[in-house]
């Protein structure tokens, strides 16, 4: 058991190892793409600095709270789009039959899958939200102690999984209706962006549904209200603890879902 | 001249015959327009709370713009989109558009026609009517209002058109596109008011976005149906719209002029 996770820990490394060499092979469209997406996410910043200029504060967060909100959000995906961004693209394998190639090689499909690709175009992302969350923690005279910076990293941990927990749902479903990618950029990519706002913003029925079946509330808004000592009427403050064990619970569900698509696959034949 | 039309003519059919087999490519974008439209109803009615009217705005209006708004966003999002092209160039397929007899910009717009046309009628169409029957929103009061409102929105199209289609060709010089796009993206999502109107800017930002084609394609249309602009002030945004539409069409040809003498084929 250890041992081939060993070897499997090994082949994982090998093979990150060359996703990154072919990245970089073409400098260019290396450093675009790393700026591009940081380029994206200040764009939404400004939006919201372009909001908050008439009005001041939405729900009693100020434009410096909401750029910390986002930026936490963008870290943890950043993290989880370098392990699993490309998994919304199974469909592609599918339709065009080269799944099979998962099946037939002594390493487990999903881990295989996963190692396909190391995506460095993330540290667009980490070139975004790091430098967002210093300028709004300088900006906001925040001070954490040990205690918050755990919650911090909890929410960092908890945030990826969640987030890659969903990216890995929505390519399990791929193997139901052959659809993923566009999937993801049409529903999720406009569901994602819900949490860029504060939660309490949104009907009740919308909260219920983003803190226990999506729980895109442990990834930024509950941990948030720790970390920038905000209270919130509906949620207790102490559920911002809790983003990791939500997202391990979630993560393993989403890869059950994953598995049991695996099992019904049928190759697209010819 | 009659001939030619019908030749784009099938272009549009065949393109909307196209949308209607994938017909569930049509229905998750909806759902995804929907879900936009869900989330900047909130924000606004979050940042209203408490106020009676911001800056001459009401709620009311503000949330009939946001309405609006998405509607139109949800027709030019039916169109080809800006990576789509960029892919064409970069796989070299855009190279036996070059042998066929008709002229491409012409022939996508067509093209598009199809889809937006399918996209209108199945999607738009009856979602937004339920919508705004639901909701009540601020409609054109006049007959001259509403022909003005559409007026607009078709200049505002067709700038839109051009600029992706430039952007688009700018794959010809630069093979790798990442950086150009988002500047398209970012341009497109905050300059041209389609989801914060001009007149919530900061006033030199306001400046910037009003000497930039951007707001043609959904900040004038958007707020001649909600009535914010009108009288001599809306003949001036009309009439800059024109002024774009006619710069924006003469770059994308002179685009297209040099782009079609420049092919380069990875790999051929």
């Amino acid at each position: 058991m250890l041992q081939s996770w060993l070897r499997g820990m090994r082949m994982y490394f090998y093979m990150i190892g060359v996703s990154i060499r072919t990245q970089l092979q073409y400098r260019y469209a290396f450093v675009m793409n790393i700026l591009g997406w940081a380029m994206t996410y200040a764009g939404t910043a400004i939006t919201m600095w372009v909001l908050l200029y008439s009005f001041g504060a939405i729900e009693g967060w100020s434009f410096w709270e909401l750029l910390f909100l986002f930026a936490l959000s963008v870290l943890s995906w950043g993290v989880c789009v370098v392990f699993f961004f490309h998994f919304r693209t199974l469909d592609q394998f599918i339709v065009q039959g080269t799944f099979d190639r998962f099946l037939v090689r002594p390493i487990h499909p999903f881990f295989h899958f996963m190692a396909m690709k190391f995506d460095v175009g993330a540290f667009g992302q980490f070139l975004f939200s790091i430098v967002a969350m210093v300028i709004a923690y300088k900006k906001l005279n925040l001070h954490w102690n040990v205690w918050l910076w755990l919650v911090f990293l909890g929410a960092v941990i908890g945030g990826t999984l969640i987030q890659g927990g969903l990216l890995i749902a929505i390519s399990a479903m791929a193997f139901w209706t052959t659809r993923s990618e566009r999937v993801y950029w049409v529903v999720m990519w406009p569901a994602k962006s819900l949490m860029n706002y504060p939660l309490s913003i949104y009907p009740r029925a919308v909260q219920v549904l983003v803190t226990f079946v999506m729980p895109f509330a442990f990834v930024n808004y509950l941990p948030a209200l720790l970390l920038l000592g905000k209270t919130s009427g509906i949620y207790p403050p102490y559920w911002g603890f809790f983003s990791i064990l939500v997202g391990v619970i979630f993560f393993w569900l989403c890869f059950q879902l994953w598995m049991l698509g695996l099992n019904r696959y049928n190759s697209a034949g010819s | 001249m009659i001939g030619t039309l019908k030749m784009y003519g099938v272009f549009t059919r065949k393109s909307f015959q196209r949308a209607a087999a994938y017909r569930f490519d049509a229905w998750t974008r909806i759902l995804g327009n929907v879900i936009t439209l869900f989330l900047w109803g909130f924000i606004w009615y979050a940042l209203y709370r408490g106020k009676g009217s911001v800056g001459n705005v009401s709620f009311h209006s503000m949330l009939s713009y946001i309405l609006i708004s998405q509607a139109l966003q949800g027709i030019h999002g039916a169109g080809t989109p800006l990576w789509e092209i960029q892919e064409r160039v970069r796989t070299g397929d855009i190279a036996i558009e070059l042998l066929k007899p008709y002229d491409y910009p012409l022939r996508m717009l067509f093209t598009d026609f199809g889809s937006i046309f399918f996209y209108f009628l199945t999607a738009v169409l009856p979602l937004y009517t339920a919508i705004f029957l639901i909701i009540s929103p601020i409609m054109p009061t006049t007959f001259s209002q509403g022909v003005l409102f559409i007026l607009s929105a078709t200049l505002g199209y067709f700038i839109r058109y051009c600029i992706e289609l430039t952007f688009g060709l700018f794959t010809f010089w630069l093979v790798e596109t990442g950086g150009v796009e988002d500047i398209f993206y970012f341009s497109i999502s905050l300059f041209s008011g389609s989801v914060v109107p001009l007149w919530f800017f900061p006033n030199w930002l306001e400046h910037v976005a009003l000497y930039l084609p951007f707001q043609g394609i959904y900040f004038v249309p958007n707020s001649i149906f909600v009535g914010q602009l009108s009288g001599q002030a809306l003949l001036i945004a009309l009439f800059t719209q024109v002024v774009w539409l006619a710069v924006c069409y003469a770059l994308l040809r002179y685009v297209w002029a040099r782009a079609s003498m420049k092919i380069v084929i990875q790999g051929g």
